[in-house]
């Protein structure tokens, strides 16, 4: 027998099982490392998240160490010791063990509901792991019950100890896509300690600034409550939120008492600019029964600040 | 008798400059755009494309004797996306706030035309060890194209380098001084790089034009 033809390769029967068995190989090596990088890769994802929240919440500085309020309130570099946040320098930078164990102690996670009550986790009977992921795209904001963090003070001796001030989880739209960031607001339910946005896809250069230290920098010492002309406050009804202008603050606003809630807006970044405006007075707004019985709660017990 | 068996180091070395993938073949400008805003992001992705293709290229020449002509294509991508998938689950793993600025890029290493150029076009037709060095080199040479562009869109767009402020901040227009230092906002977006690269091919040509 000859063949008149060229041999055409291998059979059919051939090919396939050689398919079959690469893409086994393949599967079993991609399953082998997909459950040996699980943890640490929730682990990369929680360390951020949480470091996040502790520079919105002034914890934990932009360059990465801790950061700790002394007497007059003057914020400067800490470092970790027996659990606790004691005065350090600029070079004491945490290892993630240290990050969350701070996290642990100095946040805590709550709910509130839409006429400003708080409750735990425990209460709602939500759990609390599975709440946050769900809801992590959409935001928590619109939810019957919203998520928001009490900062606990660097030395907690006491078991209930008085909140230094609260963390909220914002998100919106910026220009390209969906925004992700955290404000920070006193007890007073005014003054901002800090913010921080950590995921973006603004363009780099200009949008992506809002995720830069410089521009975040600009936040603290603002009111999220929008003063009337006079420099009247009112919980119920004035304005919520932060304005990013376009320009300076200064030049558009000058020192109108609303001028306390605006900051600069960056220079070819307007749309990226209202979309964070927009985040702030949407997310803010769904929070403000909470902020209301805060308010009624700090009268009460006469510590409200001047 | 030189071109049947050429020292191995010299499959790197040709590729470094010689026929460098950018410069020469004008493959992989994709992510060349993308990722070239920060001199870091450019390093990880460069390493991580050095990565692919260096071993894709490995282990599609020792499968070559037994890999069917009909299936090549289907068995180079499968090996390619598995080199990829590590590259990217371990970069989230290890190195999120990277991972997180090269988001899709590095999933997109699958469809980067220097690999799969390198593994069709070389790996399937020589031994391992030439392949590797093959690929090695197509990845190195990936990556200096993209470090220099990174490099240069850094220092003009943002005015640092690695992060690291080099441009003194006191240049910068401030209301005392509105003539100072201004960012070349254009660097920072994916257009300045085609007129970087757009560049560097014509200097390329311009030095080995002897």
């Amino acid at each position: 027998m000859s063949h008149p033809l060229p041999n055409r390769g291998p059979s059919n029967a051939k090919v396939i099982t050689f398919i079959v068995i690469l893409s086994f190989i393949c599967a079993l090596i991609l399953s082998t490392l997909a459950s040996a990088l699980a943890k640490p890769k929730e682990i990369a994802q929680e360390i951020d998240r949480s470091k996040q929240m502790m520079i919105a919440a002034k914890i934990l500085s932009h360059e990465g160490y801790f950061l700790i309020q002394d007497k007059d309130g003057k914020y400067g570099p800490a470092k970790v010791e027996n659990g606790k946040l004691v005065p350090g320098n600029v070079n004491d930078i945490p290892s993630n063990e240290q990050v969350l164990e701070i996290y642990k102690k100095r946040l805590k996670a709550f709910l509130v509901d839409d006429k400003g009550k708080i409750f735990s986790f425990k209460e709602a009977g939500i759990n609390e792991e599975e709440y946050v992921a769900q809801n992590k795209k959409n935001g928590y904001y619109k939810l019957p019950y919203r998520l928001l963090y009490e900062i606990l003070p660097n030395e907690t001796d006491e078991k209930n100890a008085k909140p230094i001030g609260y963390v909220i989880p914002v998100n919106g739209y910026g220009l390209w896509d969906a925004i992700y960031g955290y404000i920070a607001i006193e007890p007073n339910t005014n003054t901002v300690i800090g913010i921080s946005w950590y995921d973006q896809k603004e363009t780099p250069g200009l949008g992506a600034n809002i995720a830069e230290a410089s521009w975040q920098n600009l936040f603290p010492g603002k009111h999220i409550f929008q003063a009337s002309p006079n420099g009247k406050t009112d919980f119920k009804t004035s304005g919520l939120g932060i304005l990013v202008v376009k320009g300076k603050v200064s030049e558009v606003l000058g020192d109108i008492p609303k001028a306390k809630s605006a900051v600069d807006g960056m220079a070819g970044a307007t749309l990226t600019g209202n979309g964070v405006t927009d985040a702030y007075r949407e997310v803010l707004s769904a929070y403000r029964p909470f902020f209301i019985s805060l308010n009624a709660e700090n009268k009460s017990d006469n510590q409200k600040e001047s | 008798m030189a071109q049947k068996n050429p020292p191995a180091l010299s499959y790197l070395t040709d590729q470094l400059w010689n026929s460098n993938q950018i410069l020469v073949a004008v493959l992989g400008i994709c992510s060349a755009l993308g990722v070239t805003n920060r001199l870091s992001v450019a390093v990880t992705m460069g390493l991580s494309v050095s990565f692919v293709t260096a071993f894709s290229s490995l282990l599609v020449s020792a499968l070559r004797k037994i890999t069917p002509d009909s299936v090549r294509m289907i068995t180079q991508l499968a090996i390619i996306s598995v080199f990829v998938t590590i590259i990217d689950q371990f970069l989230q793993a290890y190195f999120y706030s990277l991972s997180k600025v090269l988001s899709v890029f590095v999933g997109l290493i699958i469809t980067n035309c220097v690999v799969m150029g390198r593994t069709e076009g070389m790996a399937k037709n020589v031994t391992p060890l030439p392949a590797f060095m093959d690929g090695l080199g197509a990845g190195l040479g990936y990556m200096l194209v993209i470090c220099i562009v990174g490099a240069i869109r850094e220092l003009f767009g943002f005015g640092q380098l690695f992060n690291y402020q080099v441009v003194p901040l006191s240049w910068y227009a401030s209301p005392e001084n509105p003539n100072g230092y201004e960012n070349f906002a254009l660097m920072v977006s994916p257009p300045a790089a085609f007129f970087i690269i757009g560049g560097m091919i014509w200097l390329f040509n311009l030095i080995n034009k002897k």
